[in-house]
Order: structure tokens, then C-alpha cells, then sequence
């Protein structure tokens, strides 16, 4: 009888450590996402995004640091001199990834449209007509699933942006969603404390959409 | 109490491990020896690792103790694992050299008479997209191939000519399935279409010579159309057609979509404005249907449906040359179907999984004056097939097909019918050997069985591709290619054997960003081609016995960065090609094969008109024929042809388009061949009438309007 006891107190201890945050875990999140926020060349972004990828094999329940590592890529090819379609197509497989850790989830599905949308604006002509539905569908679905998601709607608004100056349609539906996306922002922000390690970017962008409507 | 000390040990270990430091010093190569930057290079389990820097070197501290895996990955290269013992202090290891993964996207291609259209994939000729705005081909997939090197423009007929070879040597797929009478039927040299839509297709595979072990039965071409994947939105196509219109409907799911679509056509009121120089009783019209759906299975399997079934028709008078009369009327009704489901799923360890089944059905009721004939030509098509990838290096592709062939021809006032049943079996398997990323090696076997004429054959092929630079390339490609004869002549005399042609190719290839180069140099050999005595119309006892070839060198230019906004591409091919068939008694220039072939086609964007303007040039030299009135066969050529097509599409929103467009703007009279009377007339002269064009120009105007409901948009707006 003691022994399955001990047994359980075993389990419950190994459980509380899953479901309890692990120090070692998010301070290693911390300082990558510090030295994300101060990439400045292609040689940092490739350092960022393998150090979130070790910290993704090593917590292989945790979604987030595959999705730093793949926003890492995104942000990295959009930014830098790098092979960009191959940057786009790995950011996209570890999106599939984290994906299968959490499904459903807003964050990694507005990520998927993001990373969808960097492939598009690679060849715009033919790409156009069959991606950006997919892009468009990827940051609708990304809304439902949360609607509090600021990214979600910041990018669905430079989407909207882009296609009405290319239409050459006014930009009024993409300056009212990014007033939206900065009020989600601001509610957001109340949330973010010194162990806040979710996504929490895209406000600038949001700022700059909003502006062009003054 | 052994528990409790295990369980001690496992409460303060697992926290308080880590006490000494080590230091791993090393390099990561590619295998050139060069250093390697961006490698991740890390303790497997743990936080502690780094990236290799500009030189390849790295350096990192560990607090992990003992035996430790040390791996070493890299996007795109084979990842490695090594044991090592950290005990403190510094290790300095030795090299590692990574091998890169050779991928679609960086290997060497073949690249030997092939042309592709894809979104997707590198060493692409065409973008799906250039195959519905190219000026000439007026929305017409075959139409494009005509602007590409090896293809030649048969303007009394609309179909696919390539390389000295006539429309018959193409073989035409959708999905890897064989679509039997791709072309709508017609008479009298009213030029022909695809019956299939390009909008249908996300990809197009065109070769022109030297293809897989797949495809059989072809002895010139393939033209493999790839359909689209699942549809992401619920619209509504509407078109607006100066000759007809349609409206499609599009219902998607995350797992499922489905497309409804019919169309109409009718000349009869666009020729009443535009007079035709084809005394038409009654002009081309017909309707078609077709349902296309997709599913993505539980297992990850897509599975697709392409279904259609379409009616036409036209009526028209047939002048006899030097005849005063209105001539023979032909009285044209055609009935087709085609239905065609397939299914693929990539599986476990490199194994990729496709099934497939396909059926079409055509009938053409055809009236000369009062006699009444009648066609019936059914196939169907089974195939499984497999690939497996055993590594990045080698992969094999094996495949099982069967083929059920009726057909049937007969006159229904006298009850007078001939048919044949043939079923047909292949076995096939080619084997992709990557010896490194800059050169590939296929190998290809194709067997093949009918039952009608009894006959087995095994087709081998071979190619090879070697990247010379980075951006050129050089492939080269070899086969034997079989193919029954026409169902016409089959239906005649049921136990001719397999038309046979060898086919040689050297290809260069040169490609930049935006930039396409490609020339090419072809030898075909024709064995068995099919000849008889008496005449086209009526042949009698034929035999495999004609025989020939086709040489010659095709170039392709295409520019899309040069002219801000502009795209062209320029090409040139060149065929000589004599060959004994049909009632011909020696080697002749087929009167398909132009030996100069030249198109230039442009496309510019003018932003501020919202608008594409396009334009395409074609010219050959002239169309081989035989004057009666002069001694010898295929003794005299037409005058060259020449067309200048311009185009214009208009978006004023996102989903509308419109497309005016203008074939042979500047009128020319294009003469194709020529008729000559059965008998010579009272001054001892065959009397002759040009086969030339319905009318000098077609116009065409289209207006395409997309519905949907943006659901995307719409939500936000309630946000």
C-alpha cells in the first residue's frame, strides 16, 4: 500500500512540474525573446531562431518556442538577404508543428497567414490568385478562433491594405480594422507582467496602418 | 525501501545535476570544406548550444556531466549526432562536414524536352496563369503551347502539333489520367479546341520529346494538366461572352470544396454581325456541365472528382472546287462525356500512394447531304501507382495500367456497322539517381500488351541532366515510344501493329530571376507508320510500313525584368521532317510540319489603366501540299502564315475582369493547303479552292465576374 503511495506522490510531483511553470523554461524564453526584439542581421535572426528551437526539442509539450522560431524566420526573410522561399517554407512546416501541439490556436494560425502572405509578396502576379484567398481565409480563421488577437486583425488590415492599393480602392476598411487591432492592443497590454512570454507584437505596424487614414 | 531511495534520488537530481562546466570548441564544413554559418549545434535535451558562425566555427559552455549527444542541424542538410563526454574543461572537436540534402529545389533538374507551368516548382517555362492571357490562344490551353519551341500552328485545325509529328502523337492527361477526344469534334477545317477550361488546371506538364516511362501512347508529346486542390472560398463565376457565357459555383469547406459549372456557346449571333467566309447553315454552338470536387480523407489522402458531359454541334456547306454550287452539306452533332476520379496520399518512409479511374465517351453523328455516319469512340482507364523515395539520391516510380478501347463506326440507314473492342495492359518503372545535386540520372522501362493485334512491347528510356553552372544546365534524352494506331485505321484492319518512333534529345538551359533561356536539338526516327492506297477519305489495305524522321533545333527567350512591367518571350523552332505514310507513295514534308516556326508574345501592365495589354506574333514559312497539276507529291508550299493577336484585360475591381481581344488584327489571308476537284476540268486543269480561314479576324469580348460573399471581411466588420 505504501509503495503505490509513493508511486502517486511520484506522478503527482512529475505532474505539477508540467503544470507548473518551469523556471529554467521561461527564463530561457525571456532572453531569446529579448534578443529577438535586437536582431540586427541575418547572422542573429539564424542564432535566435536555432536557440528557440533547442528550447523547443527540449520542452517538446510547449508550442511557443516553435512559434518564436518561426516568426524569427518570417521576420528574418522579410528583413534580410537570405533565401527567402526556403525561410517561408521551414516557418510554415514548424508552424504545422506547434500546430499539432495546439490546435486551434489564433496565434499560430495568424502566423501561418503571415508566413503565407511573406511567400505571396515574393511574386505577387502569380502567386496573387492563388494565395491570397488562402492568406485571407488563414487570418479570418485566425480572428474566430480569438477575437481579442491584435496580430490576427493587425495583419488581416495590411492584407486589405495592399490589395486596395493595388485595386486602387480607398484604404478606409483597412484603417478601421487596425483601430480595432489597436484597441485589442491596449487591453493586451494590461495583461503583459514580467513573466508574459505569449506573442505580444505588431503594435508598430497596427500604429502605422492607422495613421495613413489622418 | 529501495523505492524510496530511487525516488530521493530522482527529487534532488533532477534539480541539482548540473555542478561542472565544459567548454566544446569545433567547425561545421560543407562538403566542399567550406565553412558552414547558421548550423545549429546543441546538447540534445538541454538549453545549452550555439550557432555556427561566418566561418563555420563555434563555441559554446555546458553545464551537462557524462555522456552527452551533441547534434548538428541545419535546414536543408542531413543532421548529425555524436556522442561525447563532457567532463569539465574544454573539448575541441574534430570537423563535421554536413551533406546537403538534395531537394526539389536546389538539384539539377531534367530539363530535356520538357516545358512546365507551375506556381510552384523551379525550371518552370510558364506560369498558369500566361495560359489564359496569352493574346493567340483566346483562353485555349492548346492554344498557349502554340507560342512554345517545338510546337507548330495547323490553323485548319487547332490542335497540338509538335515536332514533325501529327495532332494524334500528343497525348493528353489530366491528373496522370488519359483523356480520350480532349478536342472538340469538328468538319470542314473549322479549327478545333481544348474542350477542357484552364481555369481547372494549378499546373501544366508539356513535353515535347524524351518523356517518363508514365506516359505511352504517344509518339510525339505529353501533356499532363494537373487540376486544382481544395477550393478555400464559396464564390460564384459569372462570364459574359460576345460568343456564349456561363456561371460557375464554388462551395468550400476546410476539408472539402465543390464546383458546379455550365456554360452555353453559340457563334450564330456573332456571326451575323461579322460575316464568315464558311458558308455555315447553322454556326458551332453547344452547351457543357461539369462538376469538379475535392476531399481531404481522415488518413491525409486527397481524392478528387472531375466529371463533364457537353453537346455541340454545327451545320456546313462544303464547296467542291470548281463547283458552282453550294456543295455537300455537313450536318455535325457530337455528344461527350468524361468522368475521372483519383486518389493520392503520401504515406509512411517516402512511399507516395495514387489510384485513379477514368472514362470518356464520344459520339459524332455526321450527315453528308442525306447519308448518315456515326462514330463511337469509348476509353476507359485504369491506374495504381507508387513512388518511393529510399532517399534523397534515388527513387523509383512503378505503375500498373489498363486501357479498354471501343470504338465503333457505321452508317444507321443501312445498318452497316465495324467495331473493335481492344484492352490494353502496361507495366512501367523509372528509377532517379541523384550522383550528386548537379547530376541525375533516369532510367525508365514501359511494357505494354494489346489484345486486339496481340502485340507486346517494352519501351526503355533514358535521360540525364547535369547542371554545368549555376544557372545552366545541360539534359539529354533518349527513348523508344510506342503508340496503336489511330481508332480509324485500327477499326479498318484490327491487327496493325504499334507505330514505333526513337526519339534523341540535347537540351541547355539557362535560368536568372526572371530570365529563361533554352535551346534544344532533336532527332525522331519514325518506324511502322501506318500507310494505305486509294484515299484519305477511303483507305484500303493498310499496312505498317511508312517510315521517317524529324531533326531539327527549337530556341525559347523569355524576359520578364528587363522593361519594367513587361513579359515576353521569344521562340524560334526549326523541323525538318520527311516521312512515308498514308496514301503517299514516297517521303514526304507532312503538310503539318512548317519547317520555320516563330512567335513572339508580350504582355505590359499598365498600372494607371488598371489593365494588361498583350500581343503575340506567329509565322511559319508555309504548309507542304500536292498540286495535281504539277508531277510529284507535296511539290508545291503555301504562302507563309502569319498572325497578330492583341489582347487587352481590364481590372476596374478585385473580381472583375474584362477581356476584349483581336486575332489576326492585321488580315491576313492565311491559307492552309488546298482542295483540288477529283477530275481535271475541260482544259485538262485540276480546279482548286484555298482551305483558309472562317474569317480574317475574331473578335472577342468577355466579361468575368467573380461573387462572393467575404466572409473574412464581413466578420470583421462586426468585429
Amino acid at each position: 500500500m505504501k509503495k503505490y503511495l509513493f508511486i502517486l506522490a511520484f506522478l503527482a510531483v512529475n505532474l505539477s512540474n508540467v503544470a507548473q511553470a518551469d523556471p529554467a523554461y521561461e527564463s530561457a524564453m525571456k532572453s531569446q525573446i529579448q534578443a529577438m526584439n535586437e536582431i540586427t542581421d541575418a547572422q542573429a535572426s539564424a542564432e535566435v531562431a536555432n536557440a528557440f528551437l533547442r528550447i523547443a526539442e527540449a520542452n517538446s509539450n510547449e508550442w511557443l518556442p516553435l512559434y518564436y522560431a518561426a516568426l524569427t524566420k518570417i521576420e528574418g526573410a522579410f528583413r534580410f538577404d537570405v533565401n527567402k522561399d526556403q525561410e517561408f517554407d521551414s516557418a510554415i512546416e514548424l508552424i504545422q508543428e506547434a500546430s499539432e501541439i495546439s490546435p486551434n490556436n489564433s496565434e499560430l494560425t495568424a502566423l501561418h497567414g503571415y508566413a503565407l502572405m511573406g511567400k505571396l509578396s515574393l511574386d505577387p502576379v502569380s502567386r496573387g490568385q492563388s494565395m491570397s484567398p488562402q492568406v485571407m481565409q488563414l487570418f479570418g480563421l485566425a480572428i474566430n478562433q480569438d477575437r481579442e488577437n491584435p496580430r490576427a486583425v493587425t495583419l488581416m488590415a495590411q492584407m486589405e491594405l495592399g490589395m486596395a492599393e493595388f485595386f486602387g480602392s480607398g484604404p478606409q476598411k483597412a484603417c478601421g480594422m487596425a483601430r480595432i487591432a489597436l484597441d485589442l492592443y491596449k487591453s493586451e497590454s494590461a495583461k503583459i507582467d514580467e513573466s508574459y512570454i505569449h506573442p505580444t507584437w505588431g503594435v508598430e505596424t497596427a500604429e502605422e496602418l492607422a495613421k495613413r487614414c489622418q | 525501501m529501495k523505492l524510496r531511495v530511487i525516488l530521493f534520488f530522482y527529487f534532488f537530481l533532477s534539480q541539482f545535476l548540473a555542478f561542472g562546466q565544459t567548454i566544446l570548441k569545433g567547425r561545421v564544413l560543407d562538403e566542399q570544406g567550406k565553412g558552414l554559418p547558421g548550423v545549429n549545434i546543441y546538447i540534445k535535451g538541454s538549453y545549452d548550444g550555439t550557432t555556427s558562425g561566418t566561418e563555420g566555427d563555434f563555441s559554446f559552455q555546458t553545464t551537462q556531466e557524462g555522456i552527452q549527444i551533441l547534434a548538428i542541424r541545419m535546414m536543408g542538410f542531413k543532421s548529425q549526432e555524436q556522442n561525447i563526454t563532457c567532463d569539465g574543461g574544454e573539448l575541441q572537436l574534430e570537423d563535421f562536414k554536413l551533406v546537403e540534402l538534395i531537394t526539389e529545389m536546389n538539384g539539377v533538374t531534367i530539363s530535356a524536352g520538357a516545358m512546365e507551368a507551375s506556381d510552384e516548382k523551379k525550371s518552370v517555362i510558364l506560369r498558369p496563369l500566361d495560359i489564359v492571357t496569352t493574346p493567340s490562344a483566346m483562353g485555349d490551353i492548346v492554344g498557349a503551347l502554340q507560342t512554345l519551341p517545338g510546337t507548330s500552328t495547323v490553323g485548319n485545325d487547332g490542335r497540338l502539333f509538335v515536332r514533325g509529328g501529327d495532332a494524334s502523337e500528343v497525348g493528353i492527361y489530366i491528373d496522370g489520367m488519359r483523356v480520350g477526344n480532349a478536342y472538340g469534334t469538328t468538319a470542314g477545317n473549322v479549327p478545333t479546341r481544348t474542350r477542357f477550361n484552364p481555369n481547372l488546371f494549378k499546373g501544366t506538364f508539356f513535353s515535347t520529346g524524351g518523356y517518363s516511362a508514365e506516359y505511352g501512347q504517344a509518339l510525339s508529346s505529353a501533356l499532363a494538366l494537373n487540376t486544382k486542390d481544395l477550393s478555400v472560398r464559396k464564390q460564384g463565376d459569372l462570364s459574359l461572352m460576345s460568343v456564349g457565357g456561363g456561371y460557375s459555383q464554388t462551395w468550400a469547406s476546410e476539408k472539402q470544396s465543390l464546383t458546379l459549372s455550365g456554360n452555353y456557346f453559340d457563334l450564330g449571333p456573332y456571326q451575323q454581325i461579322i460575316p464568315q467566309d464558311f458558308d455555315f447553315e447553322r454556326a458551332p454552338f453547344g452547351w457543357d456541365l461539369e462538376v469538379a470536387a475535392q476531399k481531404k480523407l481522415k488518413n491525409g489522402g486527397l481524392w478528387k472528382v472531375l466529371a463533364r458531359t457537353e453537346s455541340g454541334g454545327m451545320k456546313l456547306w462544303d464547296v467542291q472546287p470548281g463547283s458552282e454550287n453550294r456543295g455537300t452539306l455537313i450536318d455535325l452533332t457530337n455528344r461527350y462525356s468524361y468522368a475521372q476520379t483519383n486518389w493520392k496520399k503520401a504515406g509512411k518512409s517516402g512511399w507516395t500512394w495514387f489510384a485513379g479511374a477514368a472514362i470518356s465517351s464520344n459520339l459524332d453523328e455526321v450527315d453528308f447531304d442525306t447519308l448518315q455516319t456515326e462514330r463511337d469512340n469509348k476509353l476507359a482507364h485504369l491506374k495504381a501507382s507508387a513512388v518511393k523515395d529510399f532517399s534523397d539520391r534515388i527513387s523509383m516510380k512503378i505503375g500498373v495500367e489498363h486501357f479498354i478501347h471501343r470504338y465503333a463506326e457505321g452508317l444507321p440507314q443501312i445498318n452497316q456497322e465495324r467495331d473493335f473492342l481492344d484492352n490494353q495492359s502496361f507495366l512501367y518503372t523509372e528509377w532517379d539517381w541523384y550522383l550528386s545535386r548537379k547530376l541525375v540520372l533516369r532510367g525508365g522501362l514501359r511494357a505494354g500488351k494489346s489484345s486486339l493485334n496481340s502485340e507486346e512491347w517494352l519501351d526503355p528510356r533514358f535521360s540525364l541532366a547535369y547542371q554545368l553552372s549555376p544557372k545552366g544546365q545541360l539534359s539529354l534524352a533518349a527513348g523508344k515510344f510506342s503508340q496503336l494506331p489511330v481508332e480509324t485505321y485500327r477499326v479498318l484492319t484490327q491487327d496493325l501493329k504499334n507505330t514505333e518512333s526513337n526519339h534523341l534529345i540535347l537540351n541547355y538551359l539557362w535560368q536568372s530571376e526572371g530570365i529563361t533561356f533554352r535551346a534544344e536539338a532533336f532527332y525522331k526516327s519514325y518506324q511502322g507508320l501506318i500507310r494505305f492506297d486509294g484515299t484519305v477519305q477511303n483507305p484500303e489495305n493498310l499496312r505498317n510500313e511508312g517510315e521517317g524522321f524529324a531533326r531539327g533545333l527549337d530556341f525559347f527567350f523569355r524576359d520578364q525584368k528587363s522593361i519594367k512591367n513587361t513579359d515576353y518571350w521569344i521562340t524560334y523552332s526549326f523541323v525538318d521532317s520527311k516521312r512515308s505514310f498514308e496514301q503517299f507513295a514516297s517521303r514526304v514534308q507532312p503538310g503539318f510540319a512548317p519547317r520555320h516556326n516563330f512567335s513572339v508574345v508580350v504582355k505590359h501592365f499598365v498600372a494607371p489603366l488598371k489593365s494588361q495589354l498583350g500581343a503575340s506574333f506567329s509565322f511559319n514559312d508555309g504548309y507542304a501540299y500536292t498540286d495535281p497539276n504539277f508531277p510529284g507529291e507535296m511539290n508545291r508550299k503555301t504562302p507563309g502564315f502569319q498572325n497578330l493577336s492583341l489582347s487587352w484585360s481590364y481590372l476596374p475591381k478585385p473580381n472583375l475582369i474584362i477581356h476584349a481581344g483581336v486575332t489576326n488584327v492585321l488580315g491576313r489571308e492565311n491559307v492552309f493547303g488546298y482542295d483540288f476537284a477529283g477530275e481535271p476540268n475541260s482544259q485538262g486543269i485540276y480546279e482548286s479552292r484555298a482551305i483558309g480561314q472562317a474569317a480574317p479576324r475574331f473578335l472577342f469580348l468577355g466579361i468575368f465576374l467573380t461573387l462572393s460573399q467575404d466572409k473574412n471581411a464581413n466578420q470583421l466588420n462586426n468585429l
